[in-house]
């Protein structure tokens, strides 16, 4: 068994710091394999400083495939490095540690995608959009708290749990209730887009000026979202459906 | 102009980082891009009134393994100068914004497609980051990072440049050849863009309860809003 010293504050500062670039040099081979290896870099260079050798292993099996959510990677990211002090103080072998990465990365892309791109954006943009109406600036700030809070903080206090090891992770996923959370986002950004679409459709409605208009309106708005949402799920994408309106807008000028 | 062209390259650059390489704290979002982009070419109220609708355009298509999604940030760069630059030629009339978001679909395909390149090179960097490491140079994971870092950023740049040029075009030589009249038959499509942006929330926001949540807001607040332009 070797001595190693804990990570110092300043490596568990430049590792966290760092966790931000984890997607820096994202390719189709690893993904992010060279961003979880820079990551991870200064934490490896204290814990085998007097041994270049081990410090190269080490290294190698950071660059080996890997993605997950990138906010949800502060997570494992903590952990691995809980996992590597162990290693190189001979307390662990060093195999469990890409077992325990290749283990977790699934789950955190799952639970991070349904809960940041599936949940938390969505809602974060809706109400950006709505608030731009007002003010532009009021709109982005809205926006970006929106997103920000609970990501810097999942990215901080998910980093922090890892540190704790592997037990401190999982404490943490279960303590922060991400999907219930996910479910709440999505109930929020669905309350958000339907009075995105309410207002948008109200103003329109009102140019008309009769009642009758403006049920007619209403109702094809309701039948048009019904509709892009039928086509989204046949996999028709966004960029098919403005294409096929660029369309129909170049015969309207034709005519 | 120059210069506007010089801080939207930049102010683009950054933004394209945030959207895979560094940090996404959401500096990407169209409604952001729009609004620096519409402020740089001198409308920022032009540029946030395309941004907010082409915000959700593309929100159900994550960003998950290795799929790409439509480059919603160079749309937006697009279509924040092409409305800050029509907004004084032509008002920005329902058919100049339809059109202007119409258009803006080109250039999140063509964004995408040099989001893959980039990806693509960055492959090799990485491949010749592990021999690097193989050898023992230990250093090579940080300059392979900065190297994938400085594509992305460029690649940003390039985009940025080529996509607000493009929309200055559209907003200086395509949209005052069509006359006030058309540009009303052109408006005729533009209560449908965002409904289509409030589909996608709709769509990556199912729960048992998003059906009748989403729509008894959309007609409490479609009456709100009716009401209060009626009103007054």
């Amino acid at each position: 068994m070797t001595a190693v010293a804990g990570l110092s504050r300043d490596g568990r500062r430049r590792v966290w710091l760092r966790q931000f670039l984890l997607q820096g040099c994202w390719n189709y081979e690893g993904m992010q394999n060279v961003g979880f290896a820079y990551s991870i870099l200064p934490a490896l260079r204290e814990f085998y400083a007097d041994r270049p050798e081990e410090a190269l292993k080490a290294v190698k099996r950071h660059l080996e495939f890997f993605n997950t959510q990138p906010a949800m990677g502060a997570v494992i990211l903590g952990a691995a490095v809980r996992l590597e002090e162990k290693a190189a103080a001979g307390e662990t072998d060093s195999r469990a540690i890409g077992t325990f990465k290749v283990g977790l990365m699934g789950s955190m892309g799952a639970i991070g995608d349904a809960f940041f791109w599936g949940a938390l954006r969505p809602m974060a943009s809706v109400a950006g959009a709505i608030l731009a109406l007002f003010h532009p600036l009021v709109g982005i700030a809205a926006l970006l708290v929106l997103y920000n809070t609970t990501h810097l903080s999942v990215r901080f206090r998910g980093f922090e749990a890892g540190m704790e090891g592997q037990e401190g992770a999982i404490a943490w996923l279960r303590k922060a209730a991400l999907n219930i959370k996910t479910e709440d986002r999505k109930l929020g950004a669905a309350i958000l887009g339907g009075a995105y679409a309410g207002m948008y459709t109200g103003r329109f409605a009102g140019m008309g000026g009769t009642p009758l208009f403006a049920v007619v309106m209403f109702l094809a708005g309701v039948a048009l979202v019904q509709l892009f949402t039928v086509l989204f799920r046949k996999a028709v994408s966004p960029s098919e459906i403005l294409s096929f309106l660029l369309l129909v807008g170049v015969l309207i000028l034709w005519q | 102009m120059a210069w506007r062209f010089l801080l939207a390259g930049f102010l683009g650059g950054l933004c394209y980082l945030d959207r895979t390489a560094a940090c996404q704290v959401m500096l990407h979002r169209p409604l952001v891009v729009a609004t620096l982009m519409g402020a740089v070419f001198g409308n920022s109220s032009a540029g946030a009134a395309v941004g907010a609708v082409l915000e959700l355009f593309y929100l159900a298509r994550l960003p998950v393994g290795a799929s790409v999604p439509p480059d919603d940030t160079g749309a937006a760069a697009f279509a924040g100068a092409a409305a800050a630059v029509a907004a004084p030629s032509t008002g920005l009339d329902g058919g100049s914004f339809t059109a202007v978001l119409l258009l803006a679909v080109f250039f999140a395909e063509t964004g995408r497609v040099a989001d893959r390149f980039v990806r693509k090179i960055n492959g090799r960097i990485a491949h010749i980051t592990l021999e690097s490491v193989e050898k023992g140079d230990l250093q090579a994971v940080e300059h392979g990072l900065q190297a994938g870092l400085t594509l992305f950023a460029l690649s940003g740049v390039i985009l940025s440049l080529a996509f607000t040029g493009a929309g200055v075009s559209v907003a200086k030589y395509l949209l005052p050849n069509f006359g006030p009249g058309s540009r009303m038959e052109f408006s005729v499509l533009q209560p449908v863009l965002p409904l289509l942006g409030a589909a996608s929330v709709y769509s990556c926001s199912r729960t048992e309860r998003t059906a009748a949540v989403f729509f008894l807001t959309m007609a409490m607040v479609f009456g709100i809003t009716l009401f209060l332009r009626w009103a007054g």
